[in-house]
């Protein structure tokens, strides 16, 4: 904090992903169901994707993301779009209103951005029915922002799609700096990407080649907050799109909302979208994996003290349903 | 050059305000009309950083005799002109006694601590139920309000030149107020400082005390 | 401001302390002042700026109180009356120069008049410089009210011709500027001659060099001169003695401690118990006349502001001549009678006498004084020193406060002297946590900066003004430099020696009388120096604190130059840069989360809290239109707009 608080309720608290996040509360408003802990979050299809046709460029995935975004300006369905670009390798955020800008903004970042910022200074400029792309973290400040939860009465939700990523961890940008400055001359940079295990790297593309680095010297750079973290595939969207591991060129798609289910079903009508059925395995595959991720996470977060209890003059980072807690950390009565 | 009585020899006079306000020139303008009389006026100041939004003092010491110390004893102020409505009872904290008198400017300046929110401003009549048990007599007046109508909210501090005029404690009149303000300042000045004075001079007789 | 040129003689006037002085340095014939602003001594040097054109002398801002003491200096040793002023801490800066003049001595008339603070009203401390006097060895008066101010500027002069070495004259902030009647003389028509005479003998001291050696020869002249001073001293019609011929008590005091010494008697009636030495020879005490006085009183209470210089030195004669004079009882402050710090004030006097005759003084009754507590609790809102509507150093203050917390390496700022001292204070949010004196904030960030190798990695920065710069930040700029020191300067830069009274200083145009001179330019000196300098307007918030960012990062000595003309400047009177305006549809008040940013924290004057609306506003009537807080509210509930 730059200036000790005294606010004992705020905009502050009420949004942010990591203060007095009540799960069974956002089910209930977006799902109308209660919270039940499912690994991959609420979604009604799970489709191998890529972008179509009618949209180019070099895709470090499949390119759905990009392909959704161009498609949505294209049907008028948005005016503008949050996205996260790069300057080097520091991710910026950017307000763009004009789709060929989306190409600019494509490719994993590893780096913790602050994307939302970006949005508070388009609606503060009047802007609306915008589409913003962000991590789960992201995703579920954004869902709580669009709950209105201190219901201000000229409440009006200026964001009309969520497309939510999936993450495991990120980077803490000046640590990582830090860390490459030592070892390398950072200004030739030109990309970074986490290959799928077992590969246990960090690569970075550089204007001479690669340079490698070991993800386990690397992991000392993720910021404390993504080791509390139970959402690996952005439950709170309306659509979430990942790696496809195994499948290079495709991403695997979650459509959680009716309103996703519209836009990629139009998409994939127009030739703007490729799908294909998710084979039965990875579903599998990928649920352990988000599974493992709550475990992880919620142990680390009780441990902490921040779920569901707190340390006196303190408040949990998470309230999630006791028995669903119990069953994610399997430790339910028989 | 006669001398007039003084209502206490020595007299101590207390003019307060905000930093900004002219209580110095106040303080000046009453000090030289009563040198020009014959009288030895001793005042003392706090400058410097207290105008960075402090309050403002001046003790003003009239005497037949010699200069005195430039603060006034404790206790022992006869009466406080105040620019401002919380700076004349802050005044009465040390130099207060059940004798003093009070005139005081009811317009508020509100400090930093009031204008963000963590103090209160108390309410004009709070104030006046406070000086009732403070004082023996106390003017409430309109300074600044009538000053603004006269064309510059600065004149306030003259206007109570002329009100202290009137309240007769001290020999002020209106031919040596002309003379000073003749003597400091510009021509043009002089007819608008007059009629400020005046002012005062009114507001005292129409107005009812506080006590 | 009224000149010190007007009236006739014979005329009575009203005027402050330091008028007195400065009609009383002209009416001595006076040719040179030189001086360093100080609360509470600036006046002076003003009043003689001001009428420096009609009267024909040279009066002059000096970049630091050393300087001006060696302009004076040079002054008197072309023949030419002079005067260094400065307030009680330019004294020290001026110590090392004063040491070495008081040994090679002075040919015309020197002064130099120091304008101390008891009880630091506009000070960070209560030092004083009398024992400079007994120090360096040279006589020291002390005039005891604003007429005497006048008068004694003659006397001091013809001393310290007579003895052809510097006259020291102390005055205090409740003479300094207090006013009273002032009867003046006439001023007299003074043909300058200036010429330094120095081929003469090296040992003679009116035609030969100007030189301290051989020192102890010198060293000897001193004293030999002091002595001359003591005799001129028995007979000086400064000191004067009211009371009985043999009192129970013998009060003896100084400066203004001598008119609350007066007052006290008068209070407590006791005009016939009581006697009061007001003494103006303050050192050496002229042992005569002392001798007098002490001989026929039992109980000797001094009084004086700040040390017990007066007292001890007293206490020390008394012992020398207690054969004559028989063995004293003392009260001062040294047996706690007057308390040891704070100044004092004639009820304060009035309680220590009070004790020392064992009788009662109780100026108001109890109940009087509760419920004037019990009306301050409840209705008198305390007024808190604030950074003016529009100030650039709140502006500097929220960046580098922000800078450094965003770093997150537990940095600091090294504070100096000027407005922005207050940034201790909430209201600069507490940035500063050093102060000392001028130019230390950057020798201690010098320091600071190279402890690294034993593990401080804390970020260092130092804050200075544009004319705390030239007084004294310079050579630590050079040290820290030449050393390699890891350290930020961030030099704010309002154009002026603003806290005491907007002064000018060599980085500006003009000098004391208005005149046109050569600015210094603070960038170059400070790149010429070899350190990296950059600039930028504090009130653009969000570049001035990346380029914090990016310059802690930097190791060296980076300096950043935040330049923006500050709010209470003549030339900048009124006009606003921006108009700017509240949305009261966007501000979400107690709802925002931002806790009040504006009000409670940024809180500048001009943003209001209205407890009605619970939202903020903006009074146009004191907003100064900076601009600033558009940047600070996160919900864009302020915006501005150029003016034209």
């Amino acid at each position: 904090m730059l200036f000790p608080c005294t606010l004992e309720q705020g905009r502050c608290n009420a949004h942010c992903p990591k203060t007095e996040v009540d799960f069974d509360l956002l089910s209930r408003f977006y799902w109308n169901e209660p919270y039940d802990g499912a690994p991959l979050g609420h979604f009604t299809r799970i489709l191998a994707a890529k972008a179509g046709g009618h949209i180019s460029g070099d895709f470090q995935g499949g390119g759905t993301v990009s392909a959704l975004v161009t498609f949505a300006f294209n049907q008028k369905m948005i005016e503008g779009a949050v996205l996260t670009g790069s300057e080097g390798i520091a991710p910026v955020p950017r307000w763009i209103t004009d789709p060929k800008e989306i190409a600019n903004h494509a490719g994993s970042k590893f780096i913790a951005a602050p994307t939302l910022s970006e949005l508070n200074r388009a609606v503060r400029a009047r802007a609306r029915r915008l589409a913003v792309v962000g991590t789960p973290c992201q995703m579920t400040a954004l869902a709580q922002m669009r709950m209105n939860p201190l219901e201000r009465e000229e409440f009006v939700d200026p964001v009309s799609l969520a497309i939510g990523l999936f993450c495991n961890w990120a980077l803490d940008h000046r640590s990582l700096v830090a860390y490459l400055k030592e070892r390398m001359n950072i200004s030739d940079i030109r990309a970074m990407d986490v290959p799928p295990p077992p590969a246990e790297v960090l690569v970075v593309k550089t204007t001479g080649g690669e340079e490698r680095f070991s993800l386990k010297e690397i992991r000392k750079l993720i910021p404390h907050t993504c080791f509390i973290c139970p959402d690996m595939t952005a439950e709170w969207s309306d659509v979430s799109v990942g790696m496809y591991e195994g499948r290079p060129g495709w991403n695997t798609l979650l459509i959680r909302t009716r309103v996703g289910a519209e836009l990629v079903d139009k998409a994939v009508a127009d030739g703007w979208l490729k799908t294909e059925e998710f084979p039965k395995e990875n579903l599998k595959a990928l649920s352990r994996a988000a599974l493992a991720k709550k475990e992880r996470s919620l142990r680390q977060a009780e441990r902490q003290g921040f779920l569901n209890t707190a340390a006196e003059n303190e408040r949990p980072s998470l309230y999630i349903p006791s028995d669903v807690v119990e069953r994610i950390l399997g430790r339910e009565a028989a | 050059m006669t001398k007039a009585m003084l209502a206490a020899d020595p007299y101590n006079l207390i003019i307060t305000g905000v930093g900004g306000q002219g209580n110095v020139l106040a303080s000046k303008i009453v000090g030289n009309m009563l040198v020009a009389k014959g009288f030895q006026v001793t005042i003392g100041e706090t400058f410097g950083a207290s105008q960075r939004g402090g309050s403002v003092m001046s003790h003003l010491r009239v005497s037949t005799k010699s200069m005195l110390s430039p603060q006034i004893p404790n206790g022992k102020a006869h009466l406080v002109m105040s620019l401002e409505p919380t700076e004349a009872v802050r005044v009465l904290n040390e130099y207060g006694n059940p004798d003093i008198k009070l005139i005081t400017n009811t317009r508020p300046v509100h400090s930093v601590g009031v204008i963000c929110g963590d103090d209160r401003y108390p309410s004009i009549d709070e104030l006046k139920e406070w000086t009732k048990k403070l004082t023996a007599a106390a003017w409430f007046i309109d300074a600044t309000d009538e000053a603004v109508k006269l064309g510059n909210p600065i004149l306030g501090n003259v206007l109570l030149v002329g009100a202290l005029a009137e309240i007769g404690d001290l020999p002020l009149d209106r031919e040596s107020f002309r003379d000073v303000i003749a003597r400091t300042m510009h021509p043009d000045k002089v007819g608008l400082n007059l009629e400020a004075y005046g002012m005062g001079v009114q507001m005292v007789k129409l107005h009812k005390q506080v006590s | 401001m009224h000149s010190i040129i007007d009236g006739r003689p014979e005329d009575t006037q009203l005027m402050q302390g330091n008028e007195s002085f400065a009609r009383g340095l002209l009416e001595a014939g006076l040719i040179v002042a030189a001086g360093y602003p100080g609360t509470p001594s600036s006046e002076i040097i003003e009043h003689l700026a001001g009428v420096s054109q009609e009267r024909n002398i040279y009066v002059e801002w000096s970049v630091n109180e050393k300087v001006a003491l060696e302009v004076a200096a040079a002054a008197s040793f072309a023949g030419l009356r002079s005067a260094a002023i400065m307030k009680q801490v330019g004294v020290n800066v001026a110590s090392d120069f004063m040491l070495h003049l008081a040994e090679t001595g002075t040919r015309e008339g020197m002064l130099l008049i120091s304008c101390e603070d008891p009880g630091a009203l506009s000070s960070g401390n209560e030092g004083e410089s009398r024992p400079y006097a007994k120090l360096f060895e040279v006589p020291l008066l002390e005039p005891g009210d604003i007429q005497e101010a006048k008068e004694m500027m003659p006397w001091a002069f013809e001393l310290s011709e007579k003895i052809r070495n510097l006259v020291m004259v102390r005055s205090v902030t409740r003479l300094s500027h207090a006013s009273g009647n002032v009867t003046l003389g006439s001023l007299p028509e003074v043909a300058a001659q200036a010429n330094f005479k120095h081929r003469g003998q090296f040992l003679d001291p009116v035609e030969g060099p100007m030189v301290p050696l051989p020192v102890f020869f010198h060293h000897a002249e001193m004293q030999r001169k002091l002595k001359e001073a003591v005799e001129a001293f028995e007979t000086c019609p400064f000191n004067h003695y009211e009371g009985p011929e043999a009192p129970e008590v013998l009060m003896v005091a100084s400066s203004a401690c001598s008119l609350y010494a007066m007052e006290a008697i008068q209070m407590l009636h006791v005009t016939d118990r009581v006697g009061l030495l007001r003494l103006a020879t303050t050192w050496p005490l002229p042992p005569k006349l002392m001798e007098t006085r002490l001989s026929k009183a039992k109980i000797i209470f001094t009084v004086e502001e700040v040390l017990p210089f007066m007292e001890d030195n007293i206490k020390a004669l008394a012992a020398e001549l207690a054969g004559r004079i028989g063995v004293k009882i003392f009260h001062g402050r040294g047996d706690g009678t007057l308390p040891s710090v704070n100044e004092l004030n004639p009820d304060l006097v009035a309680k220590g006498l009070a004790k020392v005759l064992n009788i009662e003084y109780r100026p108001v009754a109890e109940s009087y004084t509760k419920a004037a507590g019990a009306a301050n609790e409840a209705a008198v809102p305390a007024r808190e020193l604030a950074f003016c509507a529009g100030c650039p150093h709140r502006a500097s203050f929220w960046s580098i406060h922000n800078a450094l917390e965003l770093d997150g390496r537990d940095g600091f700022v090294c504070g100096d002297i000027g407005c922005y001292s207050m940034a201790l204070l909430p209201t600069g949010f507490s940035s500063l946590k050093t102060m000392h004196a001028m130019g230390s904030g950057t020798g201690l960030a010098s320091g600071f900066g190279k402890l690294r190798r034993f593990g401080l990695d804390q970020p260092a920065l130092a804050v200075c003004g544009d004319s705390t710069f030239f007084h004294a930040v310079m050579p630590a700029l050079v040290n820290a430099i030449h050393n390699q020191s890891d350290m930020t300067l961030v030099i704010l830069d309002n154009s002026g020696t603003a806290m005491t009274g907007f002064q000018p200083h060599p980085g500006l145009e003009v000098d004391a009388a208005g005149n046109d001179v050569l600015a210094l330019d603070i960038a170059g000196i400070v790149g010429a120096m070899g350190a990296h300098v950059e600039t930028n307007d504090p009130f653009d918030i969000d570049g001035t604190q990346q380029k914090i960012l990016d310059l802690l990062e930097r190791g060296g000595v980076n300096v950043l130059i935040l330049k923006q003309i500050c709010a209470l400047s003549p030339e900048k009177k009124g006009r606003k840069l921006f108009q700017v305006n509240l949305d009261e549809s966007v501000c979400l008040g107690e709802n925002c989360g931002c806790n009040r940013l504006c009000t409670r924290v940024f809180k500048c004057p001009g943003l209001k809290w209205n407890p009605v609306t619970k939202i903020a506003e903006i009074d146009d009537v004191i907003c100064s239109g900076c601009g600033v807080c558009a940047s600070v509210c996160p919900s864009g509930a302020i915006t501005k707009k150029e003016v034209a």
